[in-house]
């Protein structure tokens, strides 16, 4: 019998995979991970062993538990700070899937002597002459494959995704068919160490903020900033910038970010062609079949709740690549992942650098 | 199941389970009531307190109930707050249960000092006598360690502490069955059992008091335990603890033979598969029957998870809530790097533990470990 071992997070979702395993006939164990020290009232670590282990009594396999802590900070957590240092907007979560939980984790269940892993991520994979593809979840409200996209063919060969092929209201049904206790729990949102807090309070530990000045495109200074880090491009709320600077009674919003100057540069209306590009240049260029795609337009995404829209290459090497959608696209900001798809097939991504018209 | 953490917790004893589940069933007047239901609880608890006290050489007036080592421990240390001395000398490998209460208790004045321990685990009397300043009123040392088990030489200490008029506060909860805990003998003033570590039910325990006059009490209310631990007393579990410090001080040298022999197997076994095994603490002047091994090269996260499959229950460093494991400090303490630390295991056998048992261990433990 081959044994898979589940990243056991406490919530439903995790808790749903390992009983559908199970129910397959696998040789399952669990395995808590931790990622973040603190005692905080963010941080909800202990309860959520409690939940893991509650579930893993339930379905009577065992629960193993380990510390990533250090190599999330060393990992993940020091490059996303470098990022907002650097005026971009990161995906701390892509950068843990691909470097704690298909890399470290992987190799913790290798030592255990797991055959496989599994995780409780609403994708879905297919293998097929040798090759595994990477598919979107069955719930498109839920599909996660935009933060797995950075996976390579080792990962997801050695990866199974007991739920990729339901819907969250069916996964919540049979968590509670199983008599799990966290049924009812509701999803985790936003990025992990940051729980509940607003992202504004959670950086002001670990970044100085540097107010300046807010000014439309046009150079009309209308306000002031807390720190450009705390904005992001296409952002709509907390400029704090009323009306009355303009004849239009529209929202203002994030245009672009001068470091050099710490200005925040601010166009006024959702509409505004300052908001859409149809240029992008991107790097850290991966494809999850290790190659490149043999055309050259596709489907792509500029962030997780973004649509999918149609592009296409203009030039690529390696690790760069640049891209011309069909339409001026919005809310392109540096820092986050495009993310390109074939229809339902995720086919890689890259981390967005610039952008133009 | 093949039980090897007998330091973590033990089994009850059948016939202890079987008293608490007897009195259970039938017992349930409250001990302070005057009526006969209320006199034969009280009955039962006296009738343990004498056993308690039996085992380890005290007056049962001396004998507090409470609900553990952790609580007996902060018995002590929270006294000492009404004290105008106000210094304590402990060392850096005591348990959190007096390490955190006196971190805790500085906040409203208490002082303190830790001394160290030399690599292999035990304190150096002239250590303790260094750190004894003129406001000193306790020196609190445990009596055997609960990761590497050496044994602290109370005895010396406590001839120390008089020469400074201060008193001596041991922890003993590792102690009980696995060495002779005589309160004379040691001539300490305050020590600490827990029931569950001497094959009794968890949740109770007792502190001794050479006098019970020098605490206060810690938990406040009714007039239980003459004043010093108020509530009403879980008539079961007490009963289970005296018939359990009974029988484990029954004997003591046949049950000391077996955990020596069992250790000495377990040893031998290992040394012929693993040259590089390093045994951590004191060797000789420590607990027959507990021991801390770090296993270069391996995790020891990694291989309790596989013995776990086995069916194997050993342990290594202190485990906090979420499960995750870290450099134990105690090891830290006699110097091993963290790698090293995060390599070591303890197996810490009991009465029911089998020459059998301990072949399949190594057995499992051969299979399981990168040399």
């Amino acid at each position: 019998m081959s044994r898979v071992i589940v990243g056991m997070s406490g919530g439903v979702d995790s808790a749903v995979s390992a009983s559908v395993l199970k129910e397959q006939g696998y040789d399952v164990e669990a395995l808590f991970m931790k990622n973040w020290e603190e005692d905080s009232e963010y941080c909800t670590a202990e309860r959520d062993y409690n939940d893991a282990l509650q579930v893993c009594d339930k379905l009577k396999i065992p629960l193993h538990a380990v510390n990533f802590a250090k190599e999330y900070w060393e990992n993940v957590f020091e490059h996303f700070l470098e990022e907002y240092k650097n005026g971009r907007t990161p995906n701390p979560d892509i950068l843990c899937n691909n470097e704690i939980k298909f890399k470290k984790f992987l190799d913790y269940a290798f030592e255990l002597g797991a055959d496989k892993i599994a995780t409780g991520h609403y994708v879905r994979s297919e293998e097929k002459n040798g090759n595994v593809k990477l598919i979107k979840g069955a719930d498109r409200k839920k599909d996660q494959s935009y933060f797995l996209h950075g996976l390579n063919q080792e990962q997801v060969s050695n990866s199974i995704f007991p739920i990729g092929g339901y819907v969250k209201s069916e996964v919540r049904k049979m968590a509670e068919e199983q008599g799990f206790n966290n049924f009812k729990k509701k999803d985790s949102v936003g990025i992990c160490f940051i729980g509940e807090r607003k992202m504004k309070d959670f950086l002001k530990e670990y970044l100085p903020a540097n107010p300046g000045e807010i000014i439309t495109s046009k150079g009309e200074s209308v306000g002031e900033h807390d720190g450009l880090m705390y904005y992001t491009i296409g952002q709509r709320k907390g400029l704090g910038v009323g009306g009355g600077h303009s004849d239009l009674d529209a929202p203002w919003y994030v245009i672009e970010k001068d470091l050099v100057n710490n200005q925040l540069i601010v166009a006024q209306g959702h509409n505004n062609s300052a908001l859409y590009h149809k240029y992008l240049k991107a790097s850290n260029l991966h494809w999850i079949l290790g190659s490149p795609p043999k055309r050259d337009r596709f489907n792509a995404k500029v962030r997780y709740r973004a649509n999918d829209v149609p592009c296409k290459i203009n030039d690529m090497s390696n690790t760069n690549i640049s891209i011309e959608f069909d339409q001026a696209c919005f809310g392109i900001a540096p820092g986050q992942s495009i993310v390109f798809y074939d229809g339902e097939v995720c086919l890689g991504g890259a981390v967005i650098d610039s952008f133009s018209n | 199941m093949y039980y090897f953490d007998h330091s973590a917790t033990t089994p009850l004893l059948p016939e202890v389970s079987e008293l608490i589940n007897d009195i259970n069933r039938e017992i349930y007047g409250n001990p302070s009531s005057v009526y006969s239901s209320g006199r034969k609880s009280r009955s039962i608890i006296e009738n343990a307190r004498n056993q308690v006290a039996n085992s380890i050489s005290a007056n049962p007036e001396q004998i507090i109930f409470t609900s553990g080592g952790t609580e007996s421990n902060n018995h002590v240390l929270w006294s000492l707050l009404n004290n105008n001395h106000s210094h304590v000398v402990s060392n850096k490998i005591e348990h959190p249960a007096i390490l955190k209460v006196l971190h805790f208790l500085s906040q409203y004045g208490l002082k303190y000092d830790l001394v160290g321990v030399m690599s292999d685990g035990i304190v150096s009397i002239e250590e303790i006598e260094k750190a004894i300043l003129p406001d000193t009123s306790l020196i609190s040392l445990m009596l055997a360690n609960n990761e590497i088990g050496t044994i602290q030489p109370i005895k010396d200490v406590v001839e120390i502490a008089k020469k400074y008029n201060v008193l001596v506060h041991t922890d003993a909860v590792q102690c009980l069955g696995k060495m002779e805990v005589n309160v004379l003998d040691l001539g300490v003033d305050f020590l600490s059992l827990s029931a569950h570590k001497f094959y009794g039910p968890k949740g109770v325990g007792i502190l001794y008091a050479k006098d019970p006059k020098k605490l206060s009490s810690l938990i406040i209310g009714g007039g239980q335990e003459r004043g010093l631990r108020a509530g009403t007393e879980s008539i079961s579990a007490i009963a289970g603890m005296g018939l359990a410090a009974e029988h484990c001080v029954e004997s003591l040298s046949e049950k000391r033979e077996l955990l020596i022999k069992l250790e000495k197997k377990l040893k031998s076994g290992i040394n012929k598969f693993h040259k590089k095994a390093i045994y951590n603490g004191n060797q000789s002047k420590k607990l027959p029957g507990l021991i801390n091994i770090s296993f270069p090269k391996n995790q020891s996260n990694i291989i309790m998870a596989k013995l776990d499959r086995d069916g194997i229950a050993i342990s290594n460093g202190p485990a906090c809530g979420s499960g995750d494991v870290k450099p134990s400090p105690v090891l830290s303490e006699i110097g091993l790097d963290n790698q090293t630390n995060l390599s070591s295991l303890r197996f810490s056998f009991g009465s029911t533990n089998t020459g059998e048992e301990v072949d399949y261990l190594l057995n499992k433990l051969e299979l399981n470990l990168t040399k």
